[in-house]
């Protein structure tokens, strides 16, 4: 970059080859992602562990992840103008940064998913305004362009400081309310569904905006320690603090909304209400989606983050907010995958799979295995997510010495 | 004389269902459908399920993972056939969601979709409540090998909503035979059903015998959550009942 040292430190080389790897590695992964999807073009779907009764799967729940990431970076510069946060301005310009990568590689996500990839065109030539999905496209299209926006707005240069500070200000009017519409039109593509009723809640809207800032918040409190570690990046243990509040305070709220649900299906104890529930409560076939968001995703970070005499260890707080994106990726997985495991009419012979498998060509019972050309399109996408982050904060980076703070 | 719009439905008298499963296998067979499709399917249900008195019947557990075994301990057994295909709701959920209104209903009812439009994002397969919709996931296995059925494509204004072999990536379902349907036929699975279980007709005239069927208390499959289907079920009667 342009403000590496002249002066090629031993230290300075280093973090050079640890820089250099870190982009080889995702560029490597990217690669094998793309490749995969080739592959994926040319033999269909088939490749997947999708089939007609489990038809949505590590896509789709991926998608729903990556636009839950995109929340917290934006909130949190919103926040930081709307409600005089100062303790988050330093984080700002990288929030808005990470917000922009996320909903763009959300976007990317579904295009794997398509059927028909090369017919996307038609979102935008014959919408059908009725259809959750076509409002899901125009917020994630609109929330991109604002977040870029907003980055422009951070970091233009020849503009006043009180222009830029009015700016900012309109700005985090508009984002504020655009992360909550985006997360519950995502929510709203599954909870409108009546044909699922695992799914079929008002609770998700809420569910998805918070379990959005857990995850967002959960992701931003990484990259600033990464940035912190290798990219020279100023981060006062204030903000460190109100990130940990951010997240621990989530945590709570989304556990406390996700058992609000538990608790009103099992006391109804209504069959079609229980069917899904008992597949990821413990004792249920699908029960590791239960532990990973409650255990592992939930109590674990948690107390982590709770207990003062270990929330003050970088390394620590890191762990959580690892662990914090584990649980709230088994969130989605329990909810979409959860409500397409039961299906409404699950009388014998059970569903048409749209393949022969072994045992024959009905599914009674759902079952989903994801495939390695799933797993490597994921992991791909995922590589391009860091790329994207790490390029875009090197930019920032370049831009001045504290241009990774906020510009007012 | 200008001539009243239809209103395409179907009556399935489940009564003089046995669970054959020929007109499932006739539907394979008129719409080339490959090896593993299946748009039609005879479901093994317990009496009560289509009427709604006892929805949740769909969810509790079934008497078995096998078909033709019965609900009930001996000796109060019970069972019935319900065969499910598209049930061309009036207010049909996957045509609500369907993002670039691929899957589009006609003016006679008929729920329908247009496989050069369908960008295959599986949307109406989650929204579905009956779960009749099948997908392309990738290369087709025909058994027997050649084309069988109708076998060439159907257009309704224009929109292919009917081809021998559909593409991959695209959801395929049943189409009441539109192609038939269209030019005065009845769909297949009527034409083959051995003991005329399937009434096919239009509820708009009040003479046809859909007509009256529906009028003498034809029921429809989860009729609570208010799709309502244009196809028709004659509950099995059974003792004790009204």
């Amino acid at each position: 970059m342009a403000t590496a040292d002249t002066t090629a430190s031993a230290p300075a080389r280093e973090g050079r080859i640890i820089g250099r790897s870190w982009l080889g590695a995702l560029g490597l992964l990217v690669l094998l992602g793309l490749a995969a999807w080739i592959y994926q073009l040319t033999r269909g779907l088939i490749v997947t562990g999708m089939r007609d009764e489990v038809s949505w799967g590590l896509y789709i729940c991926t998608f729903a992840f990556f636009v839950g990431l995109s929340a917290g970076g934006l909130i949190m510069a919103s926040a930081s103008e709307l409600f005089g946060v100062k303790s988050l301005r330093p984080l700002a310009r990288i929030g808005v940064l990470t917000a922009g990568a996320c909903v763009l590689v959300a976007a990317m996500t579904i295009i794997p998913d398509l059927g028909k990839p090369a017919r996307v065109w038609e979102l935008f030539v014959y919408p059908n305004w009725s259809s959750p999905m076509i409002w899901d496209v125009l917020i994630i299209i609109v929330y991109f362009l604002f977040a870029a926006a907003d980055l422009t707005v951070m970091t233009r240069r020849g503009m006043t400081a009180s222009r830029r500070a009015r700016w900012l200000r309109i700005m985090a009017y508009i984002g504020l309310p655009g992360a909550v519409l985006l997360h519950s039109i995502t929510a709203w593509i599954f909870g409108l569904q009546i044909s699922r009723p695992w799914w079929n809640t008002a609770l998700l809207a809420p569910a998805f905006v918070t379990s959005a800032i857990l995850s967002g918040t959960a992701l931003v409190t990484l990259v600033a320690l990464a940035a912190r570690r290798w990219g020279r990046l100023r981060l006062p243990e204030e903000t460190l603090s109100t990130l940990i509040k951010v997240i621990a305070t989530t945590i709570a709220i989304d556990l406390f909304l996700i058992a609000a649900d538990y608790i009103t299906i099992l006391w109804g104890n209504v069959p079609r209400e229980r069917a899904a529930l008992d597949l990821v409560l413990p004792g249920g076939s699908w029960q590791w989606v239960f532990w990973l968001e409650w255990i592992v995703g939930g109590l674990i970070p948690f107390v982590l983050l709770t207990v003062p005499r270990w929330r003050a260890r970088s390394g620590v707080i890191a762990l959580a907010s690892a662990l914090v994106l584990i649980g709230v990726y088994a969130f989605r997985v329990e909810l979409i995958e959860g409500g397409l495991l039961k299906p409404l009419l699950a009388l014998p012979p059970g569903v048409s799979l749209g393949a022969t498998a072994g045992s024959g060509s009905f599914q009674f019972l759902g079952s989903y295995h994801p495939t390695w050309v799933e797993y490597a399109i994921v992991v791909g996408l995922l590589a391009f997510l860091a790329l994207l982050i790490t390029i875009g904060y090197r930019w920032l980076r370049s831009l001045g010495p504290h241009a990774g703070e906020a510009g007012a | 004389m200008a001539e009243q719009a239809k209103r395409w439905a179907m009556v399935i008298d489940q009564e003089r269902c046995i669970g054959c499963w020929t007109c499932a296998v006739g539907c394979k067979e008129i719409n080339n459908e490959p090896a593993g499709f299946w748009w039609n399917r005879i479901l093994t249900s317990a009496p009560g399920i289509v009427t709604g008195e006892s929805a949740d019947e769909t969810l509790a557990a079934p008497a078995s993972d096998n078909i033709d075994v019965p609900h009930g301990t001996f000796p109060h057994v019970e069972m019935d056939y319900l065969p499910v295909a598209c049930q061309h709701c009036d207010d049909a959920p996957c045509v609500r969601v369907c993002p670039v209104g691929a899957t589009y209903r006609r003016e006679d009812g008929t729920v329908l979709v247009d496989y050069e439009r369908c960008i295959g994002c599986r949307y109406c397969i989650a929204a579905c409540p009956y779960g009749v919709r099948v997908f392309n996931w990738g290369d087709r296995k025909y058994d027997p090998s050649f084309t069988v059925g109708y076998g060439r494509d159907y257009r309704s204004d224009g929109r292919l909503v009917f081809t021998p072999d559909r593409p991959t990536g695209v959801v395929e379902k049943c189409t009441f035979c539109v192609e038939r349907i269209d030019v005065g036929q009845e769909p297949f699975c009527v034409t083959v059903c051995p003991t005329g279980a399937r009434v096919f007709g239009d509820l708009a005239d009040s003479q046809s015998s859909v007509a009256q069927l529906v009028d003498d208390g034809a029921t429809q499959l989860l009729p609570d959550l208010g799709t309502d289907p244009r196809v028709y079920y004659l509950p099995v009667n059974r003792e004790g009942s009204a």
